[in-house]
């Protein structure tokens, strides 16, 4: 476990005074022992064989119950100390890790199970150190003591009740299997019954509108009984399991009962070593009775930490090895040479031999039907996917040699998907520079048409987005992802498919903005409207990763291909290869 | 004006208010109203309960009697050899004694044998106490979760218009789970109290000093019990805080890792994350603290009376008020003394969680809004013409916000009606009236000259087909989402719909065809396959009227033809209302009604209204998105 490393002194910490609280805890027993026997000796006024009062005794037993406490107390803290240091060291290590990690590492592990791994492997991890080491301490203190104790006062008896002890670990064993494997019959079940009920209540209405009520609550019965019925067996075995751990450990009793108690009449024992048996006996068990649960968390633990480490060991996607030779600053000139690009553990190229110069300043769009490669192409740039080494300069020189931070600080992104922060607009619009001065964010604003919108909430620029603030149209999304990629003033923008939400008229107001702002700027966007792609000095439409057209709008138009074809479908409302059928 | 609900149901309008779902319910501290009401549940299951009750007071009676069985019988009378009749046995002496006599047993065997048959009398009791116990429970809340579901699933479109399904989901799983936690934790309460009174009776009848002197200790773990538990109430509720706030920045940030690297925000987020963690960290910290504190301190209490009893005993002993064997069962009993008063402390908590549950589990079945349903309804013919009317409608969502101001259109049977209009025109609450999802007063929509509020909402909704914007999946198969469990459609009747509407040509090329799985949402299809398995979800039921509401996202071309196509088909021979936002669409339509702001603006065809150079015309040119316009029909750019 290398990460108890930093942790040593504390884990000692546990160590000693795990030893200090078991021997003044069986100590208190040995007195209470004593105490017993005092007493008797008094009764049959036979002379005192323990040089203390009672009254003395009674004070040795607070004294080592206190001391007891504070070793405790010392012991448990630090331990479970150790235990959040190591989660906390985890989180901050996976954090880490997954920021290096691009499309193809979330593609593999997606977002819900990395949160997964994060919440409870980590959590798992925890449990082990803080719980694991207390039991390991446990398991080796206490029968340690007991037992040398036990044997001190009577090897036979011992003996005698050494056998129970694997028949109780083997039981205890036994039922955290079967307690493990019930426990994720009813995870699942109770996972199945939420997913139901979610989806049965976000579709009501398709529900509703198809009278299907009926139905979906008889389906719901057979979840919701599944459900009950695994949580009733996970119980029964809890049950049985409480009902039998006290039994075994009753038989144990009946032995020093019975047999200790004829070492008693026999004078072999006294009352007093009668009843620290008693004691001792459960000092002994308590762990053992734990040990089942030990092994199972060792399991599942080793699982998490497998688990984790996939995480943490997964080398970087995108490699960033600047060659030096790289100006400070970008043009933003781009010379594609014969790229293509298909994705790991995919026999189809999504990219074939793509062939584009990009001036500097030149503004150019993207068109082509879903799945031809658009986003793949524009991803390149900044490298979120990596391009083939030599197919991609940036003015004259391979993207691969920039230091990634100036390749994606100079070129400004904005994605299809419009994702927001859970946080104020303005963070949202000034997302790479959070210090940016409010009156560049309400130009910016301005830029992509928000500024009207975000005067109508009372908060304006501080208003939360989010689940826990406003809830925006799609359009309004988009309206900020756009200003935040405005916002740069970068020497290339490249916008994906940003404007499908928003509506014509709000578009052509933005695509004016955008002209007279992006003057002498790179700009590359990607659109599925004509009326968008025909303010671009150029045209390239792609299909199944080819270029397969490219040129100004009229051209395209005079060129009488798939281009003018989308024209017309999308200007004409109809295709002429099917008109429209008369109304019946 | 006329409004919807009915009166009764209009006066809770407050309630409904949707800060009412994010409010801290009172945080009632006891409430008993709400605790018969959940006990109300178990009432089917009382002879069970009855029998876990009279079990477990066995079983827990029989665990005294083994300490009694140790110290009494084997101390005083075996080892010793004085029974001391002055103290309380529970005739166990005289038990062994006949054990003796009757097996001809040594004393030491008869005790033993006494001693074993009590304690497999308490695990088996007790195993059978739990489980009669559980297993009422456990069906209680489930007729309970039963209950809950069958009450959202009939509350109407209104409804789920305010109220968060996330909110309401909770309430079926965990708000449920945690009334289990109570009644559980009452359940062994009672095991642990039954000890608690007998003992305390044997110790009271013993010494009622030392008893009084180790009672003194009892408040002492009350207290700090107390102050424990609202102590780490306070900090488990920091500590809950700090992780997820915990989680919530690492989603965030995983789900917008590419705005993060693109922004050049790493190096920044992880920091704020090292401080969200940091934050963390130092709550786990002081629940740590406060955790172990008190649970070593209750630990030491009890033993601390161990001092206790062994000096005044031995006091007692000598002036032969005690017996050496009630010493030793004074300090067995310690234990049956702290432990239910710690586990009251535990179910405290657990109680006021419940009731919060509870609380909330009953808010939603005190949801009482529906659909108001006539007493008698007129039956429909097998098969309807179709033919629909609007008279004169007014309708509002909230009094004195009116939504349709005097709507009046008929389509007649066969027809195609497409509804334009911007934002907020009214088109979908006049599509949504149609499918009786809201109530309103009769004498406003007529389905083949019959009023709608003398038609049974299902009756209504059976005959109409309506394909939402936003069609939802269920998780199942692609067959199983064509029928939607409707048994009279057979999986080739499933199929045909999906040739007639061009579904066939991508879900055949899905690997499993028909029977290819969706998760739900249908992330694994794209908009444009969605649109048309909703096609052919309706052509399946086929219903006699159809009700689009035309996806305004961009959809690629091909798809688009295709989708086209499949419409034209689906609306063939049926009565279809649509919704519309492209142009071909439109054409399609026999007439079109023009909505602005709850008022017929525009009727006839396309040919006419472009001609007309109204509104319609402004709509066309704007290719009817969703725009919002201002009074005049002038679009409102923001």
């Amino acid at each position: 476990m290398p990460y108890l490393k930093p942790y040593k002194g504390q884990v000692i910490v546990g160590f000693v005074g795990f030893f200090g609280a078991r021997f003044f805890e069986i100590s208190t027993y040995y007195l209470v022992a004593e105490g017993i026997d005092a007493i008797g000796e008094m009764l049959s006024e036979l002379p005192a064989a323990f040089p203390y009062s009672v009254g003395e005794i009674g004070l040795f037993i607070v004294l080592t119950v206190l001391l007891r406490f504070v070793f405790v107390v010392q012991a448990r803290r630090a331990f479970r100390r150790v235990g959040q240091q190591v989660s906390f060291d985890l989180r901050e290590q996976l954090f880490a890790s997954v920021q290096q990690q691009g499309s193809d590492f979330f593609s593999r592990i997606g977002v819900g199970d990395i949160m997964t791994r994060a919440i409870q492997d980590i959590a798992l991890v925890q449990r082990l150190i803080a719980f694991g080491l207390i039991q390991t301490v446990i398991m080796v203190y206490a029968p340690l003591f007991a037992l040398s104790a036990m044997f001190v006062k009577s090897v036979s008896l011992t003996l005698l009740i050494l056998p129970l002890l694997p028949l109780i670990y083997i039981y205890a064993q036994w039922v955290a299997t079967k307690m493990a494997v019930t426990s994720k019959a009813v995870q699942e079940s109770l996972s199945e019954l939420a997913a139901h009920t979610q989806e049965n209540l976000s579709g009501i209405r398709t529900i509703q509108a198809q009278a299907q009520e009926e139905n979906e609550i008889k389906r719901f019965f057979r979840t919701n009984d599944q459900y009950a019925g695994a949580f009733y067996e996970q119980a029964r075995i809890g049950s049985l399991m409480s009902a039998w751990m006290p039994w075994l450990t009753a038989l144990s009793q009946l032995t020093i009962i019975v047999y200790g108690g004829h070492l008693v009449l026999t004078g072999v024992l006294s009352v007093g070593d009668l009843i620290f048996f008693l004691a001792c006996l459960n000092m002994l068990l308590q762990p053992i009775r734990m040990a089942g649960f030990f092994i199972t968390l060792v399991a599942r633990a080793s699982v998490g930490v497998d688990r984790l480490c996939e995480i943490y060991d997964a080398p970087a996607e995108i490699v960033d090895q600047p060659s030096g030779l790289t100006a400070a600053s970008i043009q933003g000139s781009f010379d594609i040479r014969d790229l293509s690009f298909s994705y790991p553990r995919s026999p189809h190229p999504v990219l074939s031999n793509i062939s584009l110069s990009i001036k500097a300043g030149e503004s150019i769009g993207i068109v082509g039907r879903v799945g031809s490669g658009k986003s793949t192409l524009l991803k390149q740039f900044t490298r979120m996917l990596d391009p083939p080494a030599g197919t991609l300069f940036l003015d004259g020189i391979d993207v691969r040699e920039y230091p990634l931070a100036l390749l994606r600080s100079q070129i400004a992104q904005v994605l299809q998907d419009p994702f927001l922060f859970g946080e104020p607009l303005r963070n949202n619009i000034s997302y790479d520079d959070p210090e940016r001065a409010l009156e560049f964010i309400w130009e910016s604003a301005d830029s992509a048409a928000l500024r009207g919108t975000i005067e109508e909430f009372p908060k304006q620029m501080e208003t939360l987005v989010g689940e826990r603030g406003v809830t925006l149209s799609g359009g309004q999304k988009q309206r900020t992802t756009l200003a935040r990629g405005l916002i740069r003033d970068s020497a290339v923008l490249i916008l994906d498919d940003c404007f499908s939400s928003v509506d014509t008229e709000t578009e052509e107001h933005i695509l004016s903005r955008l002209k007279q702002l992006r003057d002498g700027k790179t700009t590359i966007l990607v659109s599925h409207r004509v009326s968008t792609l025909r303010h671009t000095d150029r045209i390239v439409v792609l299909e199944e990763g080819r270029i397969a057209e490219q040129g100004t709008h009229h051209q395209l138009l005079d060129l009488d291909g798939i281009y003018a074809e989308l024209e017309r479908l999308q200007t004409q409302g109809m295709s002429p290869a099917k008109p429209a059928a008369e109304p019946v | 004006m006329n409004t919807i609900t009915k009166p009764e149901n209009a006066n809770t309008g407050k309630e409904r208010d949707h800060a009412m779902f994010d409010a801290e319910l009172s945080g009632a501290v006891l409430n008993f109203h709400l605790l018969k009401r959940i006990v109300s549940w178990l009432k089917p299951y009382r002879i069970r309960l009855l029998v876990s009750g009279v079990l477990v007071l066995i079983a827990s009676f029989t665990l005294v009697v083994m300490e009694v069985v140790i110290s009494r019988v084997l101390v005083d009378y075996i080892i010793v050899g004085d029974a001391n009749s002055v103290m309380p046995d529970l005739g166990m002496i005289e038990f062994t004694r006949s054990v003796e006599t009757l097996f001809a047993l040594p004393p030491l065997y008869a005790a033993g044998a006494v001693f074993f048959v009590l304690m497999s009398l308490s695990a088996v009791l007790g195993h059978w106490h739990r489980l009669t116990l559980i297993d009422a429970i456990v069906r209680a809340l489930r007729d309970l979760r039963q209950d809950l579901f069958s009450h959202l699933e009939s509350r109407p479109s209104s409804f789920y218009d305010r109220v968060p399904v996330g909110r309401i989901m909770t309430r079926v799983t965990n708000d449920v789970e945690a009334l289990y936690e109570m009644l559980r934790g009452m359940g062994s309460l009672l095991g642990e109290f039954v000890p608690f009174l007998v003992a305390l009776t044997i110790m009271l009848s013993t010494s009622v000093e030392l008893t009084g002197i180790l009672l003194l200790l009892v408040p002492i773990v009350g207290v700090a019990t107390f102050y424990f538990r609202r102590a780490t109430r306070d900090i488990f509720r920091r500590v809950r805080n700090s992780v997820s706030a915990l989680n919530q920045y690492l989603q965030e940030n995983l789900s917008g890792m590419q705005v993060v690297q693109l922004s050049q925000r790493q190096d920044r987020n992880r920091s704020e994350y090292t401080r969200i963690n940091r934050e963390n960290l130092t709550q786990e910290f002081k629940s740590i603290d406060l955790a172990t504190f008190y649970g070593a301190f209750n630990d030491s209490l009890a033993s601390i009376g161990l001092g206790i009893i062994i000096y005044y005993g031995a006091g007692a002993v000598v002036q032969d008020a005690m017996s050496l064997g009630g010493v030793i069962l004074f300090t067995r009993f310690m234990n049956m003394l702290f432990t239910p008063v710690v586990m009251l402390g535990e179910q405290l908590n657990v109680l006021f969680r419940a009731m919060a549950s509870g609380e909330r589990i009953f808010q939603a079945l005190d949801w009482d809004e529906q659909i108001h349903e006539p007493e008698h309804p007129k039956q429909l013919p097998q098969r309807l013409a179709g033919k629909v009317e609007f008279r004169n409608v007014h309708f509002s969502y909230t009094p004195g916000t009116p939504i349709l101001k005097g709507v009046s259109v008929t389509v007649q049977a066969g027809e195609k009606l497409a509804i334009v209009g911007p934002t907020g025109s009214g088109k979908s609450t006049m599509i949504r009236l149609l499918g009786r999802f809201y109530d309103f007063p009769p004498g406003q929509i007529f389905l083949d000259d019959i009023d709608l509020n003398e038609l049974h909402s299902r009756d209504v909704r059976q005959r109409i087909g309506v394909v939402l914007q936003d069609f939802h999946i269920f998780s199942g198969t692609i067959l199983d989402n064509i029928s939607l469990g409707n048994e009279q459609i057979s999986r080739e009747k499933a199929i045909a719909a999906a040739k007639t509407v061009n579904a066939h040509w991508f879900i055949e090329r899905l690997e499993q065809g028909y029977d290819t799985q969706l998760v739900e949402r249908g992330a694994n299809l794209s908009q444009g396959q969605r649109q048309l398995l909703a096609f052919a979800r309706v052509l399946a039921a086929d219903p006699e009227i159809l009700i689009l509401d035309e996806a305004t996202a961009s959809i690629d071309t091909e798809t688009e033809i295709l989708i086209q196509d499949g419409l034209r088909k689906l609306m063939a021979g049926r009565t279809s209302i649509l919704i519309a936002h492209r142009l071909q669409t439109i054409q399609e339509a026999n007439h079109v009604l023009v909505l602005h702001l709850g008022e017929v603006k525009e009727y006839g065809t396309h040919q006419e209204l472009i001609a007309a150079d109204g509104l319609y015309r402004t709509l066309h040119e704007l290719q009817f998105q969703d725009v919002v316009l201002d009074k005049d029909g002038d679009p409102i750019i923001d």
